[in-house]
This record gives structure tokens, C-alpha cells and sequence, in this order.
């Protein structure tokens, strides 16, 4: 009787101990595996190390015109997207300052002229004063409807372009979608890759938080197509969204692959021609009637042959001749 | 086994269970929200 109860009482703390390591192992698998190597060097040379980016700092990676004026008096507050720091911090680094750049421990210091939000980020501190110009893709529907409530009308200036575009493992066998099974994948239509000339395999269809540029452009491009949400994105082969410099890069592209979009591969050629069909613009954006001088020169600054040439040399297409 | 011993192991087990759940599933959830989705497609075959 005693043995039969302790076989009993060893059967529920084994199941216990069963169940939370099936528990712990799916977590991991789900959640740690798809991140883990983020942590190994190969990963961390991907990653996208802010500090390679800042002005004043003889940065190989920020290119900048020496011989430009420097602007003088009062400095315009610049804010932007992650994906085109490389840009701005060129611009900063051509007519700003060199004090005005300050930086602290965990980024850029309050009181700098530059700082390094994100999207989001960005269009809230422009409305809200907190930067004077900002470099991002076209704002989305609730950024413009913020800045309307705020009673702030933003003037967008473009000054390059890029696209955005579709990425997926380097080991899946698709490299071409069409913009129709890209709204198909995103709305749900479509789960599996071999509908789409893959592998049997289910999609995994990852995009971003809402107000971000990437999940804006996506959701332009999807119209009026619902985008099924993020959480159904844990199992299957995954294809994800960014703009093309943030992986060409920034990221230098290893282990992903950009797809060809209607036959079309996202390039500077195919960008400028507006043969790639989800190319976005990129822009300057202040508030309308702003009374610093020195915002109006550092937009034309930007516009000029030499910002063009920050542009191109950064990786963004120009949207005038260098 | 007596029930008391039993009912103190099977709680520490439970709570040792409950603990390194709830451990990794945060260290996971933040890795998650640290990485970009290029990076994580790079590790994602």
C-alpha cells in the first residue's frame, strides 16, 4: 500500500518536473534560439553599433563635406529614423558645430543638437518641440493626425530616396513576390510558402509596432487589406520588413535576402526609375512657419550638390544629380 | 513518504519550476525586443 502511494507521489513531482522543463524547453526554442546568436561575434559585427555613427568622432563610416559652412547662432534640433543615421549624422557632421554634438553614457546628451530617437520618437518630438528637423520616411496616419490635435502643420522637404523592402531567411528558396502575395502574406490570404513557389512550409510573417516607418510603408502598401497581427509569428519560415540601406547597409546583409518585388530588384537604378514598385521617399521635416534661419539652411544644405553627395555616398539615392 | 514531505517537495519543485520559467521567459522577452527583425531573420532557418 506505502509503495503504491510513494510510486504515486514520485509520478506527480516527476510530471511537475516534466512539465516545466517541456514548458522551459519550448521558450526556449519559441523565443531564445531565434535571438541567442544575436549575442555571438558573427551577430554582433551586424548589428547596427550606433557609436559608429557619431559626428565629430573621425568615423570612417559618416561622410561629410569639410569645406561646407558652418552654421552659426541658434542650431536646429536634428532627430530620425534609425535607418538613416548614417545620413544625417553626414549632414551634422558638414555644417554643425562641433560642440553642438554632446554625447553621454547611454546616447546623445539633452542638451545636443543631435540626437538618435527613432521614427515614432522623432515625429512626437517634432511636434512637441523637442527637435526642430527630422529625417524619416512619410508619416503615418495617427503621426499626422498627432501633430493636427497639437495644432503643428510639418513641412516635409524630400531630400533622398530608398526602398522599402521584403526580407527573408538566406536559406529560403523564394526570391520573388509579387506586391499581390505580399498583401496575401500579410493579410493572412496566404500561409504557406508553397503557395508562393517554397517550401511546404507555414509563413511566418513578422512586421513591426505601429508608427514605426517600416509598419507605415507597410501598410501603404497593403491598402485597404487588414494586416493580420504580429503574435501568429512563432512557428514557420519567416519574411520580415525594413528599408533596403538598413540591410544592405547597416547590416552588411549577411544571413537574409531582399526579395525582387514584381520581378524587380530593389537598386539605385531600379529606385530612382520608380521601376521597383515600394519605393519611398525620404524627408526633412519642420514645422511649418519655424522662425530659425538656420532650419531653412540646413535643409537647403541638404538639397544642395554637396548634401546630395552625403546622400549618395551614405547609400540613399539622390533626388537631384550630385 | 509522509504526505508533509511529500507536499513540501512537490512545492519547491513547483516553485523551482515556476521561477526558471519565468526567468528565461523574461531573459527571452527581451532578447526579442533588443534585436531587430533582419537579425532575426539572419538567425531564423
Amino acid at each position: 500500500m506505502d509503495k503504491k502511494k510513494l510510486v504515486k507521489q514520485l509520478a506527480v513531482i516527476l510530471f511537475v518536473v516534466i512539465f516545466f522543463a517541456g514548458l522551459d524547453l519550448g521558450i526556449y526554442h519559441l523565443f531564445i534560439k531565434r535571438v541567442i546568436s544575436h549575442h555571438s561575434p558573427g551577430m554582433q559585427k551586424m548589428s547596427v553599433e550606433v557609436s559608429n555613427y557619431v559626428p565629430f568622432t573621425d568615423s570612417k563610416n559618416i561622410f561629410s563635406a569639410k569645406d561646407a559652412p558652418k552654421l552659426e547662432g541658434d542650431i536646429p534640433t536634428i532627430d530620425g529614423a534609425a535607418a538613416l543615421l548614417p545620413m544625417y549624422a553626414g549632414f551634422v557632421e558638414s555644417i554643425y558645430p562641433s560642440g553642438s554634438v554632446k554625447t553621454a553614457a547611454d546616447g546623445y546628451a539633452p542638451e545636443s543638437a543631435m540626437h538618435y530617437t527613432n521614427t515614432r520618437g522623432a515625429y512626437k518630438d517634432i511636434v512637441d518641440g523637442k527637435a526642430d528637423i527630422i529625417i524619416c520616411a512619410q508619416p503615418s496616419e495617427e503621426q499626422l493626425k498627432y501633430a493636427k490635435d497639437n495644432g503643428v502643420e510639418l513641412e516635409m522637404v524630400q531630400i533622398a530616396s530608398d526602398a522599402f523592402v521584403f526580407i527573408v531567411n538566406d536559406s529560403n528558396p523564394v526570391s520573388d513576390l509579387t506586391v499581390d502575395q505580399i498583401r496575401g502574406i500579410y493579410s493572412g490570404r496566404i500561409k504557406n510558402w508553397k503557395e508562393v513557389g517554397g517550401k511546404n512550409i507555414p509563413i511566418a510573417a513578422m512586421h513591426r509596432n505601429k508608427g514605426s516607418g517600416s509598419q507605415t510603408a507597410l501598410e501603404k502598401v497593403m491598402g485597404n487589406e487588414p494586416i493580420k497581427p504580429d503574435y501568429t509569428t512563432l512557428f514557420g519560415s519567416p519574411i520580415g520588413i525594413s528599408f533596403r540601406y538598413y540591410v544592405t547597409g547597416m547590416l552588411g546583409e549577411g544571413g537574409v535576402k531582399i526579395l525582387k518585388i514584381n520581378g524587380v530588384e530593389p537598386t539605385a537604378k531600379t529606385i530612382a526609375d520608380g521601376s521597383y514598385p515600394v519605393a519611398g521617399g525620404v524627408y526633412a521635416i519642420y514645422r511649418k512657419g519655424e522662425k530659425n534661419p538656420n532650419v531653412y539652411k540646413t535643409v537647403d544644405f541638404m538639397l544642395s550638390p554637396e548634401g546630395q553627395e552625403i546622400v549618395e555616398k551614405s547609400g540613399y539615392i539622390p533626388v537631384k544629380s550630385a | 513518504m509522509k504526505d508533509r514531505t511529500f507536499l513540501i517537495i512537490l512545492a519547491l519543485v513547483t516553485l523551482a519550476g515556476i521561477a526558471v520559467t519565468t526567468a528565461l521567459a523574461i531573459h527571452g522577452y527581451r532578447l526579442w525586443q533588443s534585436i531587430s527583425i533582419v537579425e532575426m531573420i539572419a538567425n531564423w532557418r
